[in-house]
């Protein structure tokens, strides 16, 4: 990147408002502009794709309020004064692999998470998708990871005990007339970029395998699939926990002392640690946690996408992921979301992407799920907006690089960023958590010994889930305990015995939702219009405490006001 | 494997009046209920109106529920409670329902089904509802169950959004129980509830009917904290520039009811689109002979008497079922003016001498009069004095005799009369 | 004049009440019951109260009762503090007068469901 060059640039678009300044190994924007999309625009016109030269947006920008992180409000000493080896900072995919796969060593491993439950931001608001990799290029740390990625969420489904899907996608194209460019797109994406299971399949043949699709010509990537991306986080989580890992939850960063070069403790709101290694998996929040470290050699620009779970009544119209493609300037840049048929055989439509500044505001907006509807019924006609059952919005935490950042700090010695994780950083958690395992190894084994630990177990013993076993077997399972044959949930089909099965979980989150996202009551078609009152009862009289104690979410998200009389 | 003449799922109001009609009939009945107790929803529904049109009485759901429940078990039938449907399969002769309880899994035979599986609440994301996803939003009905079987407050200080009955009736409830019900919010011109409801529920504590407005944002991250209302045109779409914000922890919905048909389009049976409950004949036997739908899940009824009259028509006709009898199916259709009539068609070779026929007109009107053909072919008129979607119209006929055809078509119509 | 909704029965009459206490002409009722309702609205509205009474099981922590007959509408909140201050100390059930002449407006206060019996079975499933 020419500086000069740049600046001129900048010049010439915002008049003198914006300038940058190379600095070390980043790009240092400043400046003042009105709008935050100024702010995506000046920064992005900064940022080379995929390079390890980051822009960081110092930009002032009249759009952008005061909006601190939000943090919970328990404040306690239970931390106080520990010294973990490893400190992963963040519950979602990429922390919960980590800790996982890093209990394999005799390490005292402590993850923390501001939030009530695991993967309540990122990791638990995405689409599920599982992605071959074909909009990738070799060069990023995107494409580095994305194939090994994808065979490999085999394995750590079957060892976690977690569903996983390979439905298979298509890219469905309406003109004929593009059959012989994206020909010649698939054969670079399967020569050079080894995306080796593409093909291109005729429009009759899409509708042999999906009655409901009806293309000129589709992409076909059989390797694509689909998992439930908090079940896989909360596995990972509970595998890691087994294993001898700790985690915290309702535990913020809220700041971080240095010591010649390093993090000397952290301070947390349940106390200050002192750990030999931080690793950055904030999220959203990955650049202030950088900051914090004295480390900040890039920045996040959240964008937020919204998706709609349908009825698992229109679960039946498409069995796979797929989405309509239409060939613009950025040829292959999918936005706009697709249709996806989840493990659980609902059908999930969307995600769009809007730039924001917000990180945490996860509210939806009429206007996504009309966009998202406009185009995802041209790719299924069928599709209607009357069998949505729910939706919900997720930030993502790209770089301006729209690259992944997994590596050592650059200037504080004890601190390994896993930061800028986005699509596809679900597919690709399981082998990134395998390196950084590796690097922490490393990093630790020079101060340290490091064994293995050999008790670890890479098998999590999976609840059982009833509906989905043959009458034989759960009849066996409601001989051994009653309440598997209760039913709570008349949706999902949900019993009794199961919440009970989560409530006792090695992460136990006794809340409405905590228990909703381990076992799926109140997932179905009623929102859990009839199971709720049922399962906040149960909540209670699991901890023995009064219903108007237990919880939505966090301890503010208050169900009832006490007793009526 | 056991095996029974009728097997009826669900133990709500129309289970019950089915059970009670079939085993009168002779019929070896076993019913099927999911929940701890027999009665479905009118467990929560502790205010009084029930029973007017049967017993000439008030009575409050538990009571009206209760001299059913009493029948049921004189008549000493079987009931299974926390028994749950997991799969039906359609037979040879009859059906085979495989069930799971605490017990095990049970498979049962029957010659004949009915499905009494009640109805479920729309809900916020139904209807559109967008912003945050806090604690203290509740459908009417899930707010019921808190306050009046649990005896817990789902809020202190509330906006109810739809004019239907349960709404209605919430936000008295809560009233008596010191919450604050700010107002009750409808997207339609016209109020959904039954006007008894709008009375004694909202003018009797003074809790304003907003009509035209709709809910459009909620607020809060743990709680909620605000909802946005908007003002809606014709079409129901939200107008631009007329949100505002209203502070309140609690929004409550009566959006509308869905007939619970999950299982009867496992098994084939056609969904009326306009009731979205089975077509069925005027015995209430669906298109898939041997099954029958009767109350909440056959279409939403506004009064539980009429519930149990489906029950009964549903009990009786599935009792007297004969596998092997013929069918001569012409349809009924119900007119522009109409929002729906049950049953959507009549069987020429059953007794028709007593068809009774619900229906609902599509709007508010004046003086009109109902008029059913046949062929164009005027069999019966009825004048009223006025008509409204939220009040079902109910009435008998004898359609024997009447010259109706293998190729008649039966239409209801709806005529508005000048004023008088 | 005044206008009001008759509310006896689902049919939900339009009333018009003309003339004084004591002389008050009704119309647009399609029953005679139409009539008296309109005459006790404009004198001394009356209401059946329905709520619940809580009890000292943990397994039914409230159960429904209603007035035997009704009460006048402005003495609402009154006879529900009563209620409110009562607790059911033993199993009831549907019909069980729990108080008589409440606060002496000649209505009882009665159970209006039936005590779970399967209570002992719900106890089973306590921790």
């Amino acid at each position: 990147m020419n500086i000069t060059k740049l600046n001129r640039r900048l010049e010439k678009h915002f008049g003198g408002a914006v300038s940058a300044q190379l600095d070390e190994d980043r790009i240092l924007l400043s400046g003042h502009l009105a709008t935050w999309a100024e702010v995506i625009e000046a920064c992005s016109m900064a940022a080379t794709k995929y390079s390890r030269i980051h822009v960081v947006n110092d930009i002032r920008c009249d759009e952008v309020g005061e909006q601190p992180m939000r943090c919970p409000s328990l404040r306690d000493s239970a931390l106080e004064g520990q010294h973990p080896d490893v400190l992963i900072i963040g519950g979602g995919i990429s922390g919960a692999s980590i800790a996982r796969e890093l209990s394999k060593w005799n390490l005292d491993i402590l993850l923390v998470e501001k939030e009530a439950d695991l993967a309540l931001q990122a990791s638990g608001r995405n689409d599920g998708e599982v992605h071959p990799g074909i909009d990738l290029s070799t060069g990023s740390l995107k494409h580095h990871y994305i194939r090994r990625g994808n065979e490999h969420m085999e394995t750590v489904c079957r060892e976690l005990g977690v569903p996983f899907h390979r439905v298979g996608q298509y890219v469905c194209f309406e003109k004929a007339s593009l059959k012989p460019m994206i020909a010649m797109y698939c054969r670079i994406r399967k020569n050079r970029d080894g995306i080796s299971d593409t093909e291109l399949i005729s429009g009759e043949e899409l509708s042999r395998r999906e009655p409901n699709l009806h293309f000129a010509f589709a992409i076909s990537n059989p390797s694509s699939g689909c998992v439930c991306p908090y079940g896989l986080t909360i596995a990972y989580a509970e595998n890691a926990v087994q294993n001898g890992a700790r985690v915290s939850l309702n535990t913020a960063v809220l700041g971080m002392e240095l010591k010649d070069g390093n993090i000397y403790s952290v301070t947390t709101n349940r106390g200050t640690l002192y750990p030999a290694l931080v690793i950055n998996a904030a999220g959203v929040f990955a650049e202030d946690i950088a900051a914090m470290a004295d480390d900040r050699f890039f920045s996040i620009h959240p964008r937020r996408g919204t998706n709609s779970i349908l009825d698992k009544k229109a679960g039946a119209y498409m069995h796979a992921i797929a989405s309509i493609k239409e060939v613009t300037r950025n040829t292959m840049h999918s936005k706009g979301g697709g249709i996806l048929h989840t493990v659980d055989d609902n059908l999930l439509v969307g995600p769009d992407a809007v730039e924001t500044w917000e990180k945490e505001n996860t509210e939806t907006h009429r206007e996504s799920i009309d966009t998202v509807f406009r185009k995802q019924t041209r790719t299924m006609q069928k599709l209607s907006r009357g069998d949505i059952i729910t939706y919900f919005t997720g930030v993502r935490a790209p770089t301006f690089e729209e690259d992944f950042i997994i590596e050592m700090g650059r200037k504080t010695g004890n601190i390994l960023h896993c930061a800028g994780i986005q699509s596809p950083g679900l597919t690709t958690a399981p082998v990134v958590a395998l390196d950084i395992e590796k690097m922490a190894v490393e990093y630790l084994s020079r101060s340290r010994q490091v064994t293995p630990n050999e008790q670890y177990d890479p098998i999590r013993p999976a609840p059982p889930v009833l509906r989905e076993m043959s009458d034989e077997e759960r009849a066996a399972f409601i001989r051994q305990n009653p309440d598997y044959g209760v039913i709570v949930c008349r949706c999902e089909e949900i019993s009794r015995g199961e919440i009970l099965d989560a409530l006792r979980s090695p992460i136990c989150v006794p809340t409405v939702d905590g228990v909703k996202k381990r076992v799926r009551p109140g997932m179905g078609r009623c929102q859990g219009g009839f199971c709720s009152p049922l399962v906040t009862q149960m909540i209670a009289e699991f901890l023995g405490v009064p219903p108007e104690e237990v919880r939505k979410s966090s301890e503010e998200a208050v169900i009832t006001y006490g007793k009526t009389k | 494997m056991r095996s029974v003449d009728v097997l009826i799922i669900g133990g709500g109001p129309a289970g019950l009046a089915a059970a009670i009609a079939a085993r009168k009939n002779g019929a070896e009945v076993l019913l099927l209920e999911r929940e701890a107790r027999l009665g479905g929803i009118l467990k929560q529904c502790i205010h009084d109106g029930f029973g007017l049109v049967r017993y000439g009485e008030k009575l409050s759901g538990p009571e009206y529920a209760g001299r059913f429940i009493d029948e049921f078990h004189a008549l000493q039938i079987e009931a299974l409670t926390l028994t749950f449907v997991t799969r039906i399969e359609k037979k040879q002769e009859g059906f085979l329902i495989t069930a799971v309880n605490r017990e095990g899994l049970e498979q049962i035979h029957t010659k004949a089904l009915i499905l009494a599986t009640g109805c479920r609440e729309r809900t916020a994301k139904q209807v559109s509802i967008h912003g945050t996803r806090p604690a203290g939003v509740f459908t009417a009905g899930t707010a019921q169950h808190f306050t009046n079987l649990l005896g817990l407050l789902p809020t202190k200080k509330c906006v109810i959004l739809g004019s239907g009955d349960i709404g209605l009736i919430m936000a008295r409830r809560l009233t008596l129980e010191g919450a604050e019900v700010l107002g009750v919010y409808e997207a339609k011109p016209t109020p959904s509830g039954l006007t008894r409801n709008l009375h004694q529920c909202l003018h009797d504590f003074n809790i304003p009917l907003h009509l035209s407005h709709t809910v459009t944002r909620v607020f809060g991250q743990d709680r909620l904290s605000a909802v946005e209302i908007m003002q809606v045109d014709e079409g129901m779409n939200p107008i631009p520039g007329t949100a505002q914000r209203v502070e309140c922890d609690a929004l409550i919905l009566s959006v509308g009811l869905i007939p619970e048909n999950e299982l009867a389009e496992g098994l084939g049976v056609v969904i009326d689109p306009k009731t979205k409950g089975p077509l069925c004949d005027a015995g209430l036997m669906t298109s898939v002979p041997g099954v029958f739908s009767c109350g909440n899940a056959l279409h939403v009824n506004d009064l539980v008497d009429y519930v149990s009259q489906s029950g009964e028509t549903a009990g009786q006709n599935a009792a007297l079922y004969d596998p092997h009898r013929e069918q001569t199916l012409i349809p009924v259709t119900a007119g522009e003016g109409l929002l729906y009539a049950v049953p959507q068609r009549l069987d020429l070779q059953s007794d028709n001498s007593a068809v009774t026929l619900y229906f609902r007109s599509r709007q508010n009107l004046g003086r009109c009069r109902l008029v059913i053909t046949a062929d164009g072919r005027e069999l019966f008129t009825r004048n009223y004095p006025f008509l409204r979607p939220p009040e079902m119209e109910r009435l008998t006929l004898d359609l024997s005799d009447r010259g109706l055809t293998a190729e008649t078509e039966i239409k209801l119509e709806i005529e508005v009369m000048p004023d008088v | 004049m005044c206008e009001l909704t008759c509310i006896v029965c689902p049919r939900g009459c339009t009333l018009q009440i003309t003339g004084e206490a004591g002389n008050y002409t009704v119309t647009g009722n399609a029953c005679k019951r139409g009539e008296q309702f309109a005459t006790a609205e404009m004198t001394c509205p009356m209401r059946t109260l329905c709520t619940t009474v809580k009890t000292a099981f943990p397994a039914v922590p409230v159960i429904s009762v209603r007035t035997s007959r009704e009460i006048p509408k402005e003495r609402i909140f009154d006879v529900m503090r009563e209620i409110n201050s009562l607790c059911i100390t033993h199993p009831t059930g549907r019909g069980e007068v729990i108080l008589q002449n409440v606060l002496g407006l000649g209505a009882d206060i009665i159970v209006t469901a039936d005590w779970p019996e399967e209570q002992d079975k719900e106890d089973r499933y306590e921790q």
